[in-house]
């Protein structure tokens, strides 16, 4: 497998990327959405400064991202219904704008709060906006809101990869799997 | 020795001792002085001021042996912008107030450091006296002058913050006093 993506399936960078931020968003999610169960405030600190860790290095690397898909080349569609293939590119251009919507209106909600915002204990990054308590209402309302349109959408996403791959028995999936072989002819998906 | 002599003499003496012996006393104009503190949280710093303190000063460059700073601090009353931190502060975790309402500061000993005064005494906060020395720099104005006060405390070494809290990764060690106090003459 080679680093870089070709006509058949996509390249380690490219897996890479998908699969580690697909980890941390939905691993950040889920455990954003458990931090109130923190059993002591120290232990909310933690938590809270691990989520927001964790929300700037998706937010890095989705740029980092972005930069790898300008330089590398993309795997042409799969054949399919012309709806589907549109489908498929409105859902991953919803994924990226949530992808960057999540962790920027975490940021705000934290620079209306007044909280720092430290990457790892490692540096600061400063706020975004002044200090306005009654709008940090609205927007953690909307940090939250947007996970669970994110779960959504990622429905619509996970759902059509596994119908390929289960029911349609084609290279959808495979070839975004990190270990996945491509199945047809040309089987490789590389030439050596 | 006259009678007149004999009532006049004390008199005269008790006036004349403070100015042989002591400092000069101060009235602290509570409007126009602050004292303030500021530390850091998670890598970023914060300020805070006590809102409800006293301070007996007695202070003359001349006469540091007879100089003193008393200074009493309702713990109650320190606000830092932060309504969330404002609240756990006088909690049991941090000032403790309900036991310990307030800290208080008496010098033992100013001492000339080079150029700079230093006050030394002792801080008793949270049911602990310990040693702490402060800059100091007093600048008589007209009947009164302004004295600028900074030094450092360890929150740690009066345990506030203790626990859990103790975590200076998460909050500084270090808390730095910064005061600024309008003296008028007594």
């Amino acid at each position: 497998m080679s680093l870089r993506s070709n006509d058949r399936q996509w390249g380690s960078v490219a897996k890479f990327f998908h699969w580690l931020m697909a980890l941390a968003i939905l691993g950040n999610g889920i455990f954003g959405l458990c931090m109130d169960f923190a059993h002591s405030p120290m232990q909310k600190i933690g938590w809270f400064a691990w989520h927001k860790s964790i929300g700037l290095t998706v937010l890095a690397l989705f740029l980092l991202r972005l930069l790898w898909r300008a330089v590398d080349r993309r795997p042409p569609d799969e054949p399919g219904p012309r709806w589907q293939r549109a489908a498929a590119h409105m859902v991953h251009g919803l994924l990226y704008v949530l992808i960057v919507a999540l962790p920027l209106s975490g940021w705000w909600f934290n620079s209306l709060r007044g909280f720092p915002l430290q990457w790892f204990k490692l540096f600061n990054l400063p706020a975004l906006t002044g200090k306005n308590e009654e709008l940090a209402h609205t927007v953690i309302g909307i940090h939250e809101y947007l996970f669970y349109f994110l779960l959504l959408v990622l429905v619509a996403h996970a759902g059509a990869a596994l119908k390929h791959h289960v029911f349609d028995n084609d290279n959808v999936l495979r070839r975004m799997l990190p270990f996945g072989k491509l199945r047809g002819t040309n089987s490789q998906g590389e030439k050596p | 020795m006259t009678s007149f002599a004999r009532k006049l003499l004390p008199l005269l003496l008790a006036a004349a001792i403070p100015s042989v012996a002591g400092a000069a006393d101060y009235t602290v104009q509570q409007a126009s002085s602050k004292l303030g503190f500021s530390s850091n949280f998670q890598g970023q710093n914060f300020d805070g001021t006590f809102n409800k303190w006293t301070a007996a000063i007695s202070y003359d460059a001349t006469k540091l042996a007879t100089s003193k700073f008393d200074v009493e601090v309702d713990l109650t009353s320190a606000k830092t912008g932060d309504n969330d931190r404002d609240g756990a502060l006088p909690g049991a975790d941090f000032f403790n107030a309900a036991k310990f309402p307030k800290a208080h500061f008496v010098t033992t000993t100013f001492r000339q450091n080079g150029t700079q005064v230093v006050a030394d005494g002792n801080l008793t906060l949270r049911g602990v006296t310990k040693p702490v020395s402060l800059n100091v720099s007093f600048k008589p104005q007209g009947a009164g002058a302004t004295l600028d006060v900074t030094g450092t405390v360890k929150r740690l070494d009066f345990g506030v913050g203790g626990g859990e809290y103790a975590d200076t990764s998460v909050i500084g060690p270090d808390v730095k006093i910064n005061a600024h106090l309008t003296l008028t003459a007594k």
